[in-house]
């Protein structure tokens, strides 16, 4: 397996961390929990790259991870990640924003196939601002509607937006897809979110290791503390290995390689488990200063702790790995 | 990024898995799986045969020419080689000194006389032992005491080496001896190459916690040692301690995660055996350890892309590369425990009908994983220090 980027992709990961960094400052990301439309002038530029949705697994996961590392709000991840898959799958034309309606009541992801036959549909990310919802229903099957009304659900992450809806019954006719074809498109939505959170999750052991370097007791850097080094290291591994997990998982989808099922588990669970994991400790050795609103580190936490309860926890990708290692699926 | 590599490399895969059909012997295979433990000799002849046979066939160690043992491989079909013959547990040498670090530190520090040993420390034919660990230099390797002075041509050595590997069957050391004891610690070492039959040198071996003895103590009384024996310049060997296969140092990690993934899918057939496969906790710790493999294979694989384009870690490798070592021998550990818990009370049995049941030994073994070559704790201070680029400690 080879994991060194082509000269198109090293351009790509570069202009998304340049175009990120100048346009999505925190400040953005402060301002559009108050007010969403503080992002309008972000998704100009992002818009641009939409059909990132279409082609590579890799190359999006490479946008997405800087977007990540910065928080990113707006329509971006969702038409990206979830929305346009859906539609090629369909064979339908995207429209320019969109989002996918899949998680019921209980707010699972059916990942298995099996769609909630329950009119409520959860955790629809961006619902009120886009230009499409394609809604999952049994069959499965796909309900692309241009307005409904959508409810805001308060969540943990004021950075991105999430909104419960009513699937409109009898009013519009379902459109066929394959089982698989749905996995395959759920598994791309959760490889994409994973490398959002190992963006996240670098950025949070970034700013944590520069705070250690720079924060001096005992006239010393505590980042000199082997305490302090140790919880450092691992919060580094943890990092480093669900990244290489995400860009697997993302070349086994692109590959459609038999061993992409597994993959995109383990990619999700190992993102979610090293972005949790950097937060809880990078919090901790922040300190006081990390416990205040003012630092910008809980915004973080909250977006590495609401995407890993996105599109199945850690514990729930561990529970469908096991079927797959144990054959006791179905 | 993709998952396969070029028509060559993988023509040269299949050409490794042509030869190992046709010439690897049947102890090799699946060796960490069913090892021998009551082999007579640390070091059996079959062993040695096969080494040799590698050489001859330029199967040792393959990015060397062919006088050293090797064929010019391209790194990719280094790595290649070495996941092929982790993915069936074939060990190319059962001591690793001689071909790995014994042989390419002659071959870099050595005089043509000095060179000229290498072929017979990669082959085999000249079994080596390093002498690095003392009683007081563990991880603090640079604090070690043995003194070699020098008495007219030869330098004479008095002190006391431990953990040294191989010692009992070992013809050469590669001794690491303090030259200067006036100077900062690490500019007053050098290295020696030492015959272990010399007058004064008493190997004692050491038992192991699982039993058998791999390793040894060696005193030294009055050892004389000709000054033609010293590797590289004097006081100058504290550099020669990074020696290792310079064009292998992309894949050291290969045979260890290979390792924690062959014994996932072992623990996944225990559960099954033992019925415990619809048991919540269990599947959950076999998935969180099957995640935990995969993703550290694939950190290995990505380390080695950066390799050839990216910063290095300070001593060749990728900085992904620097957390190999600390994450395999960890999770080996946990998992040779979990075999252990998965028996259940069999888990303790060491005789009798339990005895095919190896979990506790390999448990117990795992331990030279995490402390050997650098303790996790130290691997945690080296990631800290070199990748992070923390201040070092007071």
């Amino acid at each position: 397996m080879n994991f060194a980027l082509s000269d198109e992709q090293q351009l790509l990961r570069e202009t998304a961390r340049g175009l990120l960094a100048k346009e999505c400052p925190i400040s953005l990301v402060r301002d559009h929990a108050e007010d969403p439309s503080s992002a309008q002038g972000l998704w100009k530029h992002l818009s641009e790259w939409v059909e990132l949705g279409d082609g590579s697994l890799v190359d999006l996961c490479l946008f997405l991870e800087q977007a990540g590392e910065v928080l990113a709000p707006g329509p971006f991840f969702a038409t990206t990640a979830l929305y346009r898959p859906l539609m090629a799958a369909l064979g339908r034309t995207p429209a320019e924003t969109g989002t996918i309606a899949a998680a019921g009541a209980s707010g699972q992801w059916p990942f298995t196939g099996a769609v909630d036959g329950n009119r409520t549909r959860t955790f629809v990310i961006e619902a009120d601002a886009v230009d499409e919802t394609a809604i999952l229903v049994p069959g499965p099957g796909v309900i692309v509607t241009t307005s409904l009304p959508a409810r805001r659900m308060e969540t943990l992450d004021t950075t991105r937006r999430v909104f419960e809806i009513d699937v409109p019954m009898g009013e519009h006719s379902a459109e066929p897809l394959s089982p698989e074809a749905l996995r395959d498109v759920l598994d791309r939505g959760a490889v994409a979110l994973s490398a959002e959170l190992v963006g996240t999750a670098r950025r949070i052991l970034d700013m944590t290791v520069a705070y250690a370097k720079e924060r001096v007791q005992f006239d010393r850097p505590i980042g000199s503390f082997q305490a302090v080094q140790h919880k450092l290291a691992d919060m580094a591994l943890d990092v480093e290995r669900a990244t290489a997990a995400v860009y697997y998982a993302a070349m086994t989808v692109d590959a459609d390689d038999p061993d992409r099922h597994r993959a995109v588990h383990v990619a999700k669970a190992a993102a979610g488990r090293a972005a949790t994991h950097a937060a809880k400790d990078g919090i901790q050795l922040h300190g006081g200063i990390g416990y205040t609103w003012e630092h910008d580190l809980h915004l973080f936490m909250r977006r590495a702790y609401a995407s890993e309860y996105l599109m199945g926890t850690s514990a729930w990708h561990h529970e469908r790995l096991a079927d797959l290692l144990f054959g006791t699926a179905g | 990024m993709q998952l396969s590599w070029s028509a060559e490399d993988e023509a040269f895969r299949a050409a490794l898995a042509r030869f190992l059909e046709e010439h690897c012997p049947p102890e090799a295979r699946e060796y960490t799986r069913h090892p021998d433990v009551d082999a007579p000799s640390i070091l059996p002849e079959w062993a040695r045969e096969w080494q040799a046979t590698l050489f001859d066939h330029g199967w040792m160690v393959p990015g060397y020419p062919p006088e050293l043992g090797g064929r010019n491989a391209t790194p990719v079909q280094t790595l290649i080689y070495l996941e092929e013959l982790a993915a069936r547990d074939i060990p190319r040498s059962l001591h690793f000194p001689g071909y790995a670090i014994v042989g390419p530190s002659l071959l870099e520090f050595g005089n043509a006389d000095q060179r000229a040993m290498a072929p017979a420390a990669i082959r085999g034919d000249t079994v080596w032992c390093i002498g690095m660990s003392e009683p007081n230099a563990g991880s603090d390797l640079a604090g070690l005491q043995t003194r070699a002075a020098l008495d007219g041509d030869d330098f004479v050595v008095n002190g006391q080496k431990v953990w040294t590997s191989y010692a009992m069957v070992a013809d050469k050391c590669m001794c690491y001896v303090r030259t200067n004891p006036d100077v900062p610690k690490h500019k007053g070492i050098s290295v020696l190459i030492v015959d272990v039959d010399t007058p004064g040198i008493d190997v004692r071996p050491i038992r192991h916690i699982t039993g058998p003895a791999e390793f040894a103590e060696v005193f030294f009384t009055d050892v004389r040692v000709p000054r033609a024996n010293l590797l590289g310049e004097l006081d100058a060997g504290w550099r020669i301690t990074t020696g290792s296969l310079a064009h292998e140092r992309g894949g050291l990690w290969v045979g260890g995660v290979a390792r924690c993934r062959a014994t996932v899918d072992e623990l996944v057939e225990v559960a099954q055996r033992r019925g415990l496969e619809t048991d919540p906790g269990i599947r959950r710790d076999i998935a969180a350890v099957y995640e935990e493999a995969t993703s550290l294979w694939a950190l290995g694989h990505k380390g080695f892309a950066a390799l050839s384009s990216g910063p290095s870690d300070g001593a060749g490798g990728a900085p992904e590369h620097s957390y190999m070592k600390l994450a395999y021998s960890e999770l080996l550990r946990g998992l040779f425990e979990m075999g252990m818990e998965l028996e259940g009370p069999f888990g303790a049995v060491t005789g009798g009908d339990g005895a095919d049941m190896v979990w506790w030994r390999r448990f117990f073994a795992s331990f030279a994983g995490t402390i050997a070559g650098g303790t996790s704790e130290i691997q945690r201070n080296i990631i800290a220090q070199r990748v992070l680029g923390l201040p070092r400690g007071a």
